[in-house]
């Protein structure tokens, strides 16, 4: 046998071959998570058909979830401990996530506070803010939204004009933000905005957190292309913000903004994320709705179904994958953004399979037993391959950092603000 | 759980590139084609190095290696476009595990064997039976092996030594092997997902390298969306395809009832993912790319043969909700 000639390994740490089975300390911890949502089944919301006829109503239920869940250690996993987190590992978080949807358990309400307000807070808040406001976040005491995109500067996120002017110890703003997910909700957010207009775009930013029940803040829901009305307008009349709410130096937003966005494709791509509808539901709805369709629709049904389930498996173990790599001591780097990429990808086939199995229904009129969640679903994708980054945007981030394609031509990157990018 | 692979694994696969790099191209897949050359580096080299007995037990003269350690070194062949496949190898490993001998001949390279689909009597296309001697087939679910009359075509890809063959002599292996037989189709479409992986990955990474350079009006190209975003998308499909075959190949060692719905998704996945890329190579070069004396072409053929190979993308979709609709995703 020639001998093969081995390039000396760049060895980390030991690393255990490719297993997707629990170890036994995961096993472990998944039965202990799997017995507490059993013992505490009955305090907890199920998701089931209809369920936001209700809106308030509905509300103060996940906020009593998460309650009893953060209660019993299961929300804010990987958060230190010191701001009421358990210090655990990303696979642990992973199957916290993979025992809650099993358990039926929806989406908790503070989604956004946890998976990127919190962690934004933890890396650039004061310790006073910190013991605040993290460990309220946690048990939805407080429920917390993101004040990034405006009417002019979705995209181009670093063109946004909404002001906050120094007077004395407090701040001043003004201006008006949008499609703020939960913000008709929330109690607190965290709010970018333009505090220098002479210099460049990214360097006149500062970040705050705003106490969403302030003198002159308005919200006004926007319905969404689904029906539901789960974003918003928000208005800032003159609303005064205490210079000790500053996340970050000033002129530093930009940077503070990094976290929340690289948390944020992180926490959309990642496993356990339930955009569209999941590989088990999807198969669980076939199941049903198969024998109902003629021979010919099943068999182009059952390419659908394929067809999306094997693009959210794939979605799901390259989520894995990355988890593995933080695990090691990675941090979120660009490829995050691949994640969001193909978890929208797989929703929208997801979500159209779904649809298709529907038959006539799909077109003539749901019936009422849980199949508008699929229309809904598909309702709702439009909006996620927009929402935290669109595909266009992200798809620029891959090629440019990660495939090291030269940029796009940016010509008001480094011009003042003021001067509407011309130099 | 752990889905990323370990050190052993990384040098294995490091040991591959070097050996698959020394010993077969793309300009040796040209050669195949214009009738030259036999497809390199060919079965002797592939025994020497071990690589045709990854799977097969020690007590038989393999390494007894797990089908992920197979995979990951088939990735490295895929990648310069090697030949034979290793999913000859893999096939033909499970379907002698009650024949110690052949499988010993299968490693140490001295039967030139090759896996017939169809009928025995007059095969479908098979995969490296062009130059093979010794041919198992199922044959009314009894496993059998033997010699053949081999009539070879005019492939579109060289590499894959297809050949339709007729079963001239025939030994029983095994009766009532249908099972056995799904199993060892089911580890093959795991390897060569995992040949389509790396082969996908290097024409993404031929048009990376491309983009970076040519210019056009007064920019690179790689700087214009349209560019960039198509090499995104070709490698987005990739990444996420190297995690399907991560689990397929883990599902084929370690979960058994598994294997059948993760080799459909990863073998289905790796056709569309493996043809968009090669699509996306020939369109980043250009009228250069659609050359014969461009390599981009060669990765093109492979696409196009081994999607329709081990079953095509329509099967294993249907396949992957069939099982699922039967609760296999638990």
């Amino acid at each position: 046998m020639t001998a093969v000639t081995l390039p000396p390994s760049r060895r980390r740490r030991e690393v255990l071959p490719v297993d997707f089975d629990d170890t036994a300390e995961e096993a472990a911890y998944r039965a202990r998570v799997r017995a507490t949502l059993e013992e505490r089944d009955a305090e907890l919301l199920h998701v089931r058909p209809g369920q936001s006829a209700d809106a308030r109503r509905y509300e103060a239920e996940l906020r009593a979830t998460e309650r009893v869940l953060a209660e019993a250690g299961l929300v804010g996993v990987t958060w230190p401990q010191e701001y009421g987190g358990q210090g655990g590992t990303l696979v642990q978080q992973a199957i916290v996530a993979q025992e809650l949807a099993r358990a039926r358990v929806p989406t908790l309400i503070n989604h956004i506070g946890i998976g990127m307000c919190g962690p934004t807070v933890i890396a650039h808040g004061s310790d006073d803010q910190r013991q605040r406001y993290l460990a309220r976040l946690l048990r939805a005491d407080d429920v917390w939204c993101q004040l990034f995109s405006e009417p002019a500067s979705g995209s181009d996120l670093a063109a946004l004009r909404t002001s906050a002017v120094r007077d004395g110890e407090n701040w001043v703003v003004n201006g008006q933000k949008v499609w703020t997910t939960l913000a008709h909700v929330a109690d607190f957010g965290i709010l970018l905005t333009r505090t220098d207009p002479e210099r460049p775009k990214h360097a006149g930013l500062t970040m705050f957190v705003v106490d969403m029940h302030a003198p002159g803040v308005t919200v006004r829901p926007l319905r969404q292309m689904s029906g539901d009305a789960g974003f918003n307008e928000v208005f800032f009349d003159d609303v005064r913000i205490p210079d000790s709410e500053r996340l970050g130096e000033p002129g530093e937003g930009w940077r503070v903004a990094l976290t929340t966005l690289m948390n944020e494709r992180v926490a959309i791509g990642g496993a356990g994320s339930d955009i569209g509808q999941s590989a088990e539901a999807l198969a669980a709805h076939a199941r049903d709705r198969l024998p109902a369709l003629g021979a010919e629709q099943q068999v182009l049904a059952r390419q659908a179904v394929g067809r999306a389930l094997v693009a959210s498996l794939a979605t799901r173990y390259t989520g894995y994958r990355r988890f593995t790599t933080l695990s090691q001591g990675g941090v979120p780097g660009p490829e995050a953004s691949a994640g969001k990429l193909g978890g929208t990808a797989a929703a929208r086939l997801v979500s159209d399979a779904g649809v298709r199995l529907l038959g006539d229904d799909a077109v003539f009129g749901a019936t009422g037993d849980g199949d508008e969640t699929w229309q809904k679903a598909a309702a709702y994708v439009p909006g996620v391959a927009i929402a935290g980054g669109t595909d266009q945007v992200l798809r620029n981030i891959l090629g440019e950092r990660v495939l090291g394609l030269p940029p796009e031509p940016r010509t008001d990157k480094s011009a003042p603000f003021s001067s509407g990018g011309r130099r | 759980m752990n889905f990323d692979l370990s050190d052993d694994q990384r040098d294995a696969a490091a040991g591959a590139r070097a050996f698959f790099t020394g010993s077969a191209s793309p300009a040796a897949a040209r050669a195949a084609l214009e009738g030259t050359a036999a497809p390199a580096p060919g079965r002797k080299a592939l025994a020497d190095i071990g690589f045709l007995g990854i799977t097969v037990p020690e007590s038989a003269g393999g390494a007894g290696g797990s089908v992920l350690d197979l995979a990951v070194v088939a990735e490295q062949g895929g990648a310069v476009l090697a030949g034979p496949s290793l999913v000859t190898a893999a096939r033909a490993a499970v379907l002698l595990e009650g024949a110690p001998d052949l499988a010993a001949q299968l490693a140490d390279g001295s039967a030139a064997l090759a896996v017939l689909d169809g009928p025995v009597s007059g095969s479908a296309p098979s995969v490296d039976a062009a130059d093979a001697t010794l041919f198992l087939g199922l044959d009314d679910g009894v496993l059998v092996v033997g010699e053949g009359e081999v009539v070879p075509g005019a492939p579109l890809d060289a590499t894959r030594g297809l050949a339709r063959v007729r079963m001239t002599s025939r030994r029983v292996l095994a009766e009532d092997a249908a099972q056995l037989w799904a199993r060892a189709r089911q580890v093959g479409a795991v390897v060569m997902a995992a040949e389509d992986l790396g082969a996908a990955d290097r024409a993404v990474l031929m048009g990376v390298d491309y983009a970076q350079q040519r210019e056009a009006f007064g920019r690179v190209i790689g700087s214009y969306q349209a560019v960039k975003h198509m090499l995104v998308d070709a490698w987005v499909g990739v990444d996420q395809l190297r995690s399907l075959v991560w689990w397929a190949a883990w599902a084929a060692d370690s979960a058994p009832a598994e294997l059948p719905l993760a080799a459909s998704a990863a073998k289905a996945y790796a056709a569309e993912v493996f043809e968009r890329a090669a699509e996306t190579v020939v369109q980043v070069h250009g009228g250069i790319g659609f050359t014969w004396e461009h390599d981009a072409h060669l990765y093109w053929r492979r696409a196009k043969v081994d999607r329709l190979l081990l079953g095509d993308a329509a099967e294993h979709l249907d396949a992957v909700a069939r099982l699922a609709v039967a609760g296999a995703l638990g």
